[in-house]
C-alpha cells in the first residue's frame, strides 16, 4: 500500500485547489471523492438527454485570479464567457418601460438608468468607485489565515499587528465605510444612494443569496462588495459562465492537480478519520480500506468533518458545542429547465442580447422582503426571488440545436420547510417558480420540455452540504474571518493534530472562490500567503 | 445649552461647576430622562442624592398555560421560577448572566468616555484583558441577532421573549435581525448580574432642582454662525442671545440641518447627516391606574418577529410587544411596533383610540383594573411634538451597530464636536446613546473643558 503525505477528503473545488498547491510543492497527495465525478457543487451533468446543466452552482465570479494564474487553469480547459447584462423585468403597469437593465457597457448602462432616474444614473459611478475601493481594501484579508485575536503565539500576534496596520493604512474614512457595509442591511445602505426600486432590489438581492436573511436584515450589505471584487482584477468580468458549465471549473482544477502529480480517486467515500493517540493518521473508507498519511485535510463542511468523520467523543466538549451552533440554514433551491424555445419576456419581447445575461426577478425590495417573511416561518416563498441564466445562449453545446437550458436559482426555500421536504412539496416549489416566472415570460410553460427541482434537502443529500447551505455555513458576520468556523480554529487547523480543514466553512467562505483551499495549503506548507 | 433632556442638564451643571455661566433653554421636551443607568460619576461629581427605583420582579411574563414567569433581582428566586418551566434553562441562567455581565462591564467603561478609536492599541488591550471567553463572546455577539443568542442558551419561549424585547426596544428591527444582541448588552449596562431591565431614577428632577444653572423655557429657532464660529441663538419670539459656546441636546439632524444655515456645512457631510436613521416605532399608552407590576407581553421570539414584519410595511402590529411600567400619572404601556408613517394614512383620533383599545385588550387579564381605566394615547407623531423625539424615535438616532460607538451618530460627530466651531452636541443621538442617562452630557462637558 502506498503511503501519502496528504489525504484530501472531498473533491470539491476547494479540496482540489488545496491538493493542487500541495502537489505543486512536492507533496504526495491523494484526493478522495465520494461521488463518481469530482466537483462537489461545481458540476456539469447531462441531466436530460442532450441537455447539459451546471446542476448546482452556475456562474463564476469570485474564483481568485491568483489561482487561475498560478494553476494555469486556462491551459487545463477553463474558458470563461462573460455575462454582459442583468435584466430585471417589472410587473405589468409599472413605469420605466416595464424593465430595468444593467449593462457592462458604461454608456449604455448610464442611458438605461437615466431612463428611470437621472439622480441614480449620476450616483451609480460614485457608488461603483466607493465599492471598488472597499473591495480593494478587503482583498488582502481574503488571502490571510485569520489570526486568533486572543492568541499569544508570536506568528499570530504578528498577523494581528499586520491586520491592524492594514486597517490604519486604508484610513479612518474607508474603515468606517467598511464598518457600515459590514453592519447595515443592503436595503438601508442602498437607500442612501438610489431611488429606483428595481435597482435597489436587484443590487440588494446579491446580499441575500445563500443566506437566511432578508434585504432589510443588518449584515446583508457586505455581500454587495462581492460583485465588485471580480471586476477589479482585470482577469475577467464580475460575472461569467464557464464554457461547458461549472463542471469545467472543477475539471480544470483537477487537471492542474494531476499535472503536479496529485492522485484523485472517485467513488471513494470516507467513513471516518483514522485516529491514533489523538492524532490523525489517515482515513478509513466506507468499504473498510485504510489509507494512511501524515496529514488529513477535510474539504467537507465543519459539521460533517467534526461531528461525522471525526466524532464528538474525540473532541473537546466546548469545541463540539461551537461546531453544533455553527449555522447552516440552507435558504435556496435550484430549478433547471430544458426548453424547446427561448422565453419571451413581455417587457422586452424577442431574443435580444438581454437573454445572454442574467435575469433577476427582483422588482422591489418589498417583494424580496415578503419572500423572506414566508421562509422565516418555515414556508418556501410563493413568489420567490430568482436569478436566471440561459447558458445555451453563450455555449450552444449545452443543448441540442435550437433548444435551450435555463438555470434558475431560487430563494427562499428553507431547509427546515414545515412538514419536511416531500416529493409533493418539491413539485409545489417547482410550480411556484414556474408560475411566477410565467407572469413575466408568458410562453415559458409551453416551452418546458423537462424540469429538475432541487430543494435544500436534495442539495444536502446529493452534494453533502449540511442543510443545503451553498456556502458550507452561513456567511453572516458572526461566522466570518476568525470566527469561521469557530474561534481559535480559524487557521485551517483543528483540535486534532494532523487534521486540517480547507472547505468553504473556513475563511473566507463560499462562492466558488477557491481561497479557502489555497489559504489552507499555504498555511500547511508554512509559507507566507 | 439647548434642550431639556437629562444630558443637556448634566452638561450644563458640569460646565457651571467649572465656572462657566450657563443658560439652559428648555424646549419642554420630555426626553424620558428618568429611565436608564446613571453612571455613578454623575451624582458623585454633582453632589446629587439620587433615588433609584428598581422594580422587583424586574419582569412578569404571562404564560400561555396561565400564571406568570417572574424574573427577580435575586438569582436564586429566578432560577427557582425558571425551574418550574425548564430545568435546562434554570441550569443555564447563572452562567448566561455571568457571561453577559462580563461584557457589559467593558461597555460600562467604554460609555464613561468619548468613543474609543476602534483601531487604537488601548482598546485592543482592554478587550484582550477580558480574557478568552468574554472576548470570544464579545466578537460573536456584536453582529448577532438576539434570537440566535437566546436560542443558543434557552428553550423557554416566555424567557426568550422577555429578554429579546430589550434587543429591539425603540428599534425598527426584529429579534432575528443582526445587531440586536448588541442592544441587549447595551441595555444591560449598569444593571446587576441577572437583571435585564434598567432602573429609573429622579436624575432629571434632581438636576432641575440643583442651583447653579439658569433655566428658561424657550424654543430655539436658529443657531447663529459667523465666519464658521457659533455666535449665539435666536429664540422663537425673535430675541437673540449671544454666546461663545452653544451645546445642543436636540437631535443632530435638527441641530445642524434645521437650526444652522446649511451654507456652513460641507454638502457631503450634510448628505450623510440627512441619512442618519431615526425611524420611530413606539406608541405610549397611559392608563389612569395606581400601579402595576412590570408586565411584559412578548410571549416568544416568533411573536416579536411577526410584530416587526408588519412594521416593515408601515402597519401597526396587530399583536404588539407591550411592556408596562409605573409612570408619574398612572401606568405607562410601551407599544411596539407603531410606525411613524402609516401605510393607511395619518395618526388621527380614531386610529389613536384603536391603538389604545388594542393595548387594553392585550393587557386585559394581566393588569388588574385595566378594563375600566381611562387611557391616553401618544402616537409616534405625538411623541415627536411633545417629547421632541424626531419621527418618534426616542434615541434621536437609531441605536444600530452602524450608528453606535465611534459611528454615533456619524464618525464626524462622534467626539461631540461639530464642523461649526463652538457648537457641540450631546443627547441620546451621541455616544453612548439612549438608555444611558446623562453619560453623553458628562462626556461632552468634559471634552469642552478639555478643549478649553
Amino acid at each position: 500500500m502506498s503511503r501519502y503525505d496528504v489525504l484530501v477528503i472531498g473533491g470539491g473545488h476547494n479540496g482540489l485547489v488545496c491538493a493542487a498547491y500541495l502537489a505543486r510543492a512536492g507533496k504526495r497527495v491523494l484526493v478522495l471523492e465520494r461521488r463518481e465525478q469530482v466537483g462537489g457543487a461545481a458540476l456539469s451533468e447531462e441531466v436530460f438527454p442532450g441537455f447539459r446543466f451546471s446542476v448546482f452552482s452556475y456562474v463564476v465570479s469570485l474564483l481568485r485570479p491568483e489561482i487561475i494564474r498560478e494553476l494555469d487553469l486556462p491551459r487545463h480547459g477553463l474558458h470563461i464567457l462573460p455575462l454582459e447584462s442583468t435584466l430585471t423585468p417589472l410587473p405589468e403597469g409599472g413605469k420605466g418601460g416595464g424593465y430595468l437593465a444593467q449593462w457592462s457597457d458604461h454608456d449604455q448602462n448610464r442611458r438605461e438608468l437615466a431612463r428611470h432616474s437621472l439622480r441614480d444614473a449620476e450616483a451609480y459611478d460614485e457608488f461603483g468607485l466607493l465599492l471598488h475601493q472597499m473591495a480593494r481594501a478587503i482583498k488582502p484579508i481574503l488571502r490571510m489565515a485569520p489570526p486568533d485575536p486572543s492568541s499569544l503565539r508570536p506568528r499570530e500576534l504578528r498577523d494581528l499587528l499586520r491586520l491592524g496596520r492594514h486597517f490604519k493604512d486604508i484610513g479612518a474614512k474607508q474603515f468606517n465605510a467598511l464598518w457600515k457595509l459590514l453592519t447595515m442591511s443592503s436595503a438601508d445602505y442602498l437607500d442612501e444612494w438610489f431611488e429606483t426600486e428595481a435597482l435597489k432590489a436587484t443590487k440588494s438581492a446579491s446580499g441575500i443569496i445563500g443566506t437566511m436573511l432578508g434585504p432589510r436584515s443588518p449584515g446583508t450589505a457586505y455581500v454587495l462588495l462581492h460583485h465588485y471584487m471580480g471586476e477589479l482584477d482585470g482577469v475577467f468580468r464580475a460575472w461569467g459562465f464557464a464554457k461547458g458549465g461549472n463542471g469545467s471549473v472543477s475539471a480544470a482544477i483537477a487537471g492542474a492537480a494531476r499535472s503536479f502529480g496529485a492522485e484523485i480517486r472517485t467513488r471513494s467515500p470516507v467513513s471516518n478519520v483514522l485516529l491514533q493517540n489523538g492524532r490523525a493518521r489517515g482515513v478509513v473508507l466506507e468499504g473498510g480500506e485504510e489509507i494512511r498519511a501524515d496529514v488529513v485535510i477535510s474539504g467537507a463542511d465543519p459539521r460533517r468533518t467534526f461531528l461525522g468523520l471525526v466524532g464528538e467523543k474525540h473532541l473537546p466538549a466546548p469545541f463540539v458545542q461551537s461546531i453544533r451552533r455553527f449555522k447552516f440554514r440552507g435558504a435556496s433551491a435550484k430549478v433547471n429547465l430544458a426548453l424547446g424555445e427561448l422565453p419571451n419576456f413581455a417587457c422586452l419581447p424577442g431574443t435580444g442580447p438581454h437573454l445572454r445575461g442574467a435575469i433577476s426577478i427582483s422588482p422591489s425590495v418589498a417583494y424580496l422582503e415578503r419572500a423572506y417573511d414566508e421562509a422565516k416561518y418555515g414556508e418556501f416563498s410563493r413568489r420567490p426571488y430568482m436569478d436566471i441564466v440561459i447558458p445555451s445562449m453563450l455555449d450552444p453545446a449545452m443543448a441540442p440545436p435550437g433548444r435551450h437550458v435555463m438555470s434558475i436559482f431560487v430563494q427562499y426555500a428553507p431547509y427546515k420547510q414545515n412538514g419536511g421536504w416531500t416529493d409533493e412539496r418539491r413539485e409545489a416549489l417547482g410550480d411556484a417558480v414556474i408560475d411566477t416566472l410565467a407572469e413575466f415570460a408568458p410562453n415559458l410553460k409551453s416551452a418546458i420540455l423537462h424540469r429538475q427541482v432541487l430543494t435544500p434537502a436534495d442539495i444536502e443529500s446529493i452534494v453533502g452540504l449540511s442543510e443545503g447551505n451553498i456556502f458550507q455555513g452561513e456567511l453572516s458576520l458572526q461566522q466570518m474571518f476568525f470566527l469561521r468556523p469557530t474561534p481559535a480554529w480559524a487557521r485551517y487547523r483543528t483540535p486534532i493534530e494532523g487534521l486540517w480543514q480547507c472547505g468553504a466553512g473556513t475563511h473566507p467562505g463560499g462562492g466558488v472562490m477557491g481561497a479557502s483551499g489555497r489559504n489552507a495549503a499555504f498555511e500547511l506548507l508554512g509559507e507566507r500567503l | 445649552m439647548i434642550g431639556g433632556g437629562v444630558d443637556a442638564l448634566v452638561a450644563a451643571h458640569l460646565l457651571g461647576r467649572a465656572g462657566r455661566p450657563v443658560l439652559l433653554l428648555d424646549d419642554g421636551s420630555d426626553a424620558r430622562d428618568d429611565e436608564g443607568w446613571v453612571p455613578p460619576q454623575i451624582p458623585r461629581e454633582l453632589g446629587l442624592d439620587l433615588h433609584i427605583k428598581r422594580q422587583d420582579p424586574w419582569a412578569a411574563v404571562p404564560l400561555p398555560q396561565g400564571g406568570m414567569l417572574e424574573l427577580w433581582h435575586d438569582m436564586g428566586r429566578t432560577v427557582e421560577a425558571l425551574g418550574r418551566l425548564s430545568a435546562r434553562d434554570a441550569a443555564s441562567w447563572p452562567e448566561f448572566c455571568a457571561r453577559m455581565a462580563a461584557i457589559a462591564r467593558l461597555f460600562e467603561r467604554l460609555y464613561g468616555a468619548p468613543p474609543a478609536n476602534p483601531l487604537s492599541v488601548g482598546l485592543a488591550l482592554r478587550v484582550r484583558r477580558l480574557g478568552r471567553q468574554a472576548m470570544e463572546d464579545l466578537m460573536r455577539l456584536l453582529p448577532m441577532s438576539v434570537a440566535e443568542l437566546l436560542d443558543d442558551w434557552f428553550e423557554c419561549d416566555a424567557l426568550k421573549g422577555a429578554l429579546a424585547a430589550t434587543g429591539i426596544v425603540h428599534l425598527q428591527q426584529g429579534p432575528r435581525s443582526g445587531g440586536t444582541a448588541f442592544r441587549l448588552l447595551h441595555h444591560h449596562v449598569g444593571s446587576s448580574e441577572g437583571v435585564f431591565r434598567s432602573a429609573r431614577s429622579n436624575l432629571g428632577a434632581a438636576l432641575r432642582a440643583r442651583p447653579g444653572v439658569e433655566i428658561r423655557n424657550a424654543r430655539v429657532e436658529r443657531i447663529a454662525v459667523r465666519e464658521g464660529r457659533v455666535a449665539g441663538v435666536a429664540l422663537a419670539g425673535g430675541e437673540e442671545l449671544a454666546a461663545a459656546l452653544v451645546v445642543s441636546g436636540a437631535d443632530p439632524r435638527r441641530s445642524l440641518l434645521e437650526l444652522v444655515d446649511q451654507g456652513w456645512l460641507d454638502p457631503e457631510f450634510a448628505r450623510s447627516l440627512a441619512h442618519v436613521r431615526r425611524r420611530g416605532v413606539v406608541a405610549r399608552v397611559i392608563f389612569k391606574l395606581p400601579g402595576a407590576a412590570r408586565v411584559v407581553i412578548a410571549p416568544s421570539l416568533d411573536y416579536l418577529e411577526r410584530a416587526y414584519d408588519e412594521s416593515k410595511y408601515r402597519r401597526v402590529s396587530s399583536q404588539p410587544y407591550v411592556e408596562v411600567s409605573a409612570g408619574e400619572n398612572g401606568i405607562e404601556a410601551h407599544f411596539q411596533y407603531a410606525p411613524y408613517e402609516r401605510a393607511d394614512g395619518t395618526w388621527d383620533a380614531g386610529r389613536r383610540s384603536e391603538l389604545g383599545e388594542l393595548t387594553r385588550r392585550v393587557l386585559s387579564g394581566h393588569v388588574p383594573g385595566i378594563a375600566e381605566a381611562e387611557a391616553a394615547v401618544l402616537a409616534p407623531t405625538d411623541l415627536e411634538t411633545r417629547a421632541a423625539w424626531p419621527e418618534g424615535q426616542a434615541y434621536h438616532a437609531e441605536l444600530a451597530l452602524d450608528q453606535a460607538l465611534w459611528m454615533r451618530p456619524l464618525p464626524e460627530l462622534a467626539g461631540y464636536r461639530t464642523p461649526i466651531q463652538g457648537l457641540w452636541l450631546c443627547g441620546p443621538a451621541t455616544h453612548p446613546g439612549g438608555g444611558v442617562a446623562g453619560a453623553s452630557g458628562r462626556n461632552c462637558a468634559r471634552e469642552i473643558l478639555r478643549a478649553a
